[in-house]
């Protein structure tokens, strides 16, 4: 069996859908023969043609609204947004056009948006952002955000494939640190169901993206310290939720606490405390707590992003206090 | 081109596509004359906007296209919805947000489409629906149709980045589509002079190395010929195109607007070259079509407005249970 890193299963699922489905068609900036500017579209220029992965200007705005239209013509157009941070001059065409032609009309979009997000690396104010809160608060949009290269190898060939436009985030820091071995042949991860990554019955850590792989080992830590066994939700589709999976394991653990890399206020993690608020306050033992980002632009120098970005320790600092609450 | 060999051509297009046009014509003249009765009775609910005045480049233009081609209509084109087929049933039901009507009252007044006739549904964001079509024709001619686009735009939506975007992405991929901007002179109060500073908005087509053609918007029968001989020549060679349309808004912004800001001297002149009345007059002149056949068309096209008005009361609103159907498309 392979090992892939988490960009490679983007790579392989992107192959597949392209191999499997001539109405896939990949665009955006320096995706063709470069291969994007983390290089997980190398090769498929090659395999498939101009005709299907090609360079577009730097427009995002032509790049998203194309591909609604693209998608109500019969293609599956898959784009890149280099950053999901230069998506923000083109979000109208997601939100007002993408999200709501179905609603509106009934004709269906099928298109995927790729977007590179999180720091972690140095990349200051506008190549770290993450977003997705932005992207849920849109009726009409489906929100995937994987954490493993097989989840992201089959999420990216469910969103393909899902009738509506899905925004696809990828984490720019996991896109190399993971690495797994997976079988050869997959099968599509359905979109909306969270994974229990790690058992537990202390407390749950509910979390995606980069993430869940500080909170792993922050409840690796717990273990070896203090003897907690602390369970890890990866949400993996941020919406539509999955909210039956969150409450099991609430009921499981007794205490919550939510992990993202993006900002606090209004973040996704205000969304999962409000519903364990609403449907599991008789289950809690302790108040919902959060590690998020600070409400400030994401900082470059390392001492200040160090600083800024949730971690294991911070979670594992929040883990504590909440199991001696 | 000469009178006489203008003459030819007309007579060459035929009478039964002349009346389609006068059709399409009249049909919104009516639609809308009735519309801005109702806003003013208090009977629509939220606003009316029309074409009014700027009837002829939808129609002149759409019925130059064929049967794969795709269409992203703005405010003032019901030409354009009727043009390709709509009909002035569905037109109604949209205003009174019926949940008969193309978007079932989730969407209102000008924001409706029909995929089966190429035409988009506008989203209001002015310059967002272009790449949308751009997008489009680029998909239905890799599926293996000869199609072309006309995007139309107004002159203040030029200003857009999404104008630009869509232009330039138009060009660099060679995709067959009109830019077509209805420059009426005002986008809401604001002139051209505060809108731009080029000389004529096609001139800007040089800069993105594609060519750029004038026409007089408020001449149909000009309209058609040009735009057969430029769709002609888009799918001979496919290429992007910039076309300004020289017209004016006849009423205000919206019904809500009375435009005391554009001078009467040029309401007045333009007034004399009322789109409807010239291409009756010319047709009429040049003997391609007779008196009889547009005096019955006018009595036609009355009755199918009354009838469309009364049956669009008389259809049910959407059920408030309704409210969360259809955000997303099934798998
Ligand atoms: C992006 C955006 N900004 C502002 C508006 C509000 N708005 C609606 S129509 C309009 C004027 C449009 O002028 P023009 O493009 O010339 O078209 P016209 O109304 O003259 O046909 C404005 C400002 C809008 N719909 N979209």
């Amino acid at each position: 069996m392979p090992e892939i890193t988490y960009l490679e299963g983007i790579r392989l699922g992107l192959q597949r859908l392209m191999r499997e489905r001539p109405e896939v068609v990949l665009y955006g900036e320096d995706v063709g023969a470069f291969g994007g500017a983390f290089k997980v579209t190398l090769g498929l220029q090659e395999e498939f043609g101009k005709d299907r992965v090609f360079d577009t200007p730097i427009s995002e705005s032509a790049i998203l609204g194309s591909a609604v239209g693209m998608a109500t013509q019969g293609l599956r157009p898959v784009v890149e947004l280099q950053f999901v941070d230069f998506g923000m001059t083109a979000v109208h065409h997601l939100l007002n056009n993408a999200a709501t032609t179905h609603y509106r009309t009934g004709i269906p979009v099928p298109m995927t948006v790729r977007a590179p997000c999180g720091g972690g690396f140095g990349g200051g104010p506008f190549h770290s952002e993450e977003l997705e809160s932005l992207f849920c608060l849109m009726p009409g949009l489906k929100v995937v955000y994987p954490a493993f290269p097989s989840d992201a190898r089959g999420l990216i060939y469910s969103s393909v494939m899902d009738p509506n436009p899905v925004v696809f985030l990828e984490n720019k820091y996991l896109y190399r640190h993971v690495k797994e071995i997976v079988p050869q042949s997959f099968e599509p991860v359905p979109l909306g169901a969270a994974r229990v990554c790690r058992a537990g019955r202390d407390a749950v850590v509910l979390t995606y993206g980069a993430m869940v792989h500080e909170a792993l080992r922050a409840a690796e830590q717990l273990a070896s310290d203090g003897g907690y066994e602390v369970m890890v939700v990866d949400l993996r589709t941020l919406k539509p939720y999955d909210a039956d999976t969150v409450l099991t394991a609430v009921a499981a653990t007794n205490r919550v606490l939510i992990a993202h890399e993006g900002w606090r206020t209004n973040g996704f993690g205000a969304e999962l405390s409000a519903l364990v608020a609403d449907r599991a306050f008789h289950l809690l033992d302790a108040p919902v707590r959060r590690v998020a980002a600070p409400d400030v632009p994401v900082p470059f120098a390392p001492e200040l992003e160090n600083a800024y970005r949730p971690n294991a320790d911070k979670i594992a600092t929040a883990l504590l206090e909440l199991m001696e609450y | 081109m000469s009178k006489k060999a203008a003459k030819a051509e007309v007579g060459a297009v035929g009478k039964a596509a002349w009346l389609a046009i006068m059709r399409s014509m009249m049909l919104a003249r009516l639609a809308e004359e009735r519309l801005v009765r109702l806003y003013h009775q208090g009977k629509i609910f939220g606003g009316v906007y029309t074409g009014i005045g700027q009837e002829a480049i939808g129609a002149a233009t759409t019925a130059a296209c064929g049967e794969h081609d795709l269409f992203t209509p703005c405010i003032r084109n019901m030409t354009v919805h009727l043009g390709r087929g709509e009909c002035v049933l569905n037109v109604f039901r949209q205003y009174l947000g019926r949940a008969t009507g193309p978007t079932r009252g989730r969407d209102g007044n000008v924001h409706y489409g029909n995929m089966k006739n190429g035409v988009y549904a506008m989203i209001s964001h002015l310059g967002a629906m272009l790449p949308v079509l751009v997008g489009g024709v680029m998909a239905r001619r890799r599926r293996g149709m000869d199609t072309v686009g006309i995007a139309y735009i107004g002159d203040g939506a030029t200003s857009t980045g999404d104008f630009h975007e869509a232009v330039n992405f138009a060009a660099v991929n060679d995709v067959p589509v009109i830019f077509l901007i209805e420059n009426n002179k005002y986008a809401y109060s604001t002139p051209n002079s505060d809108q731009f500073r080029c000389k004529r908005l096609a001139d800007r087509a040089a800069g993105y190395g594609i060519e750029g053609v004038c026409a007089d918007g408020n001449d149909a029968v000009g309209l058609h010929l040009l735009t057969r001989e430029l769709v002609a020549g888009l799918r001979a060679k496919p290429r992007a195109m910039l076309m300004e349309c020289d017209t004016l808004r006849m009423r205000g912004h919206g019904e809500h607007d009375d435009a005391s800001y554009v001078p009467r001297e040029l309401v007045e002149e333009y007034a004399k070259r009322d789109p409807i009345r010239a291409a009756w007059e010319r047709l009429m002149k040049e003997g391609v079509v007779p008196r009889e056949a547009l005096d019955q068309l006018e009595r036609a096209c009355r009755e199918e407005v009354d009838r469309a008005y009364h049956q669009a009361l008389n259809e049910p609103p959407p059920d408030p249970a309704t409210l969360l159907d259809g955000v997303y498309a099934d798998a």
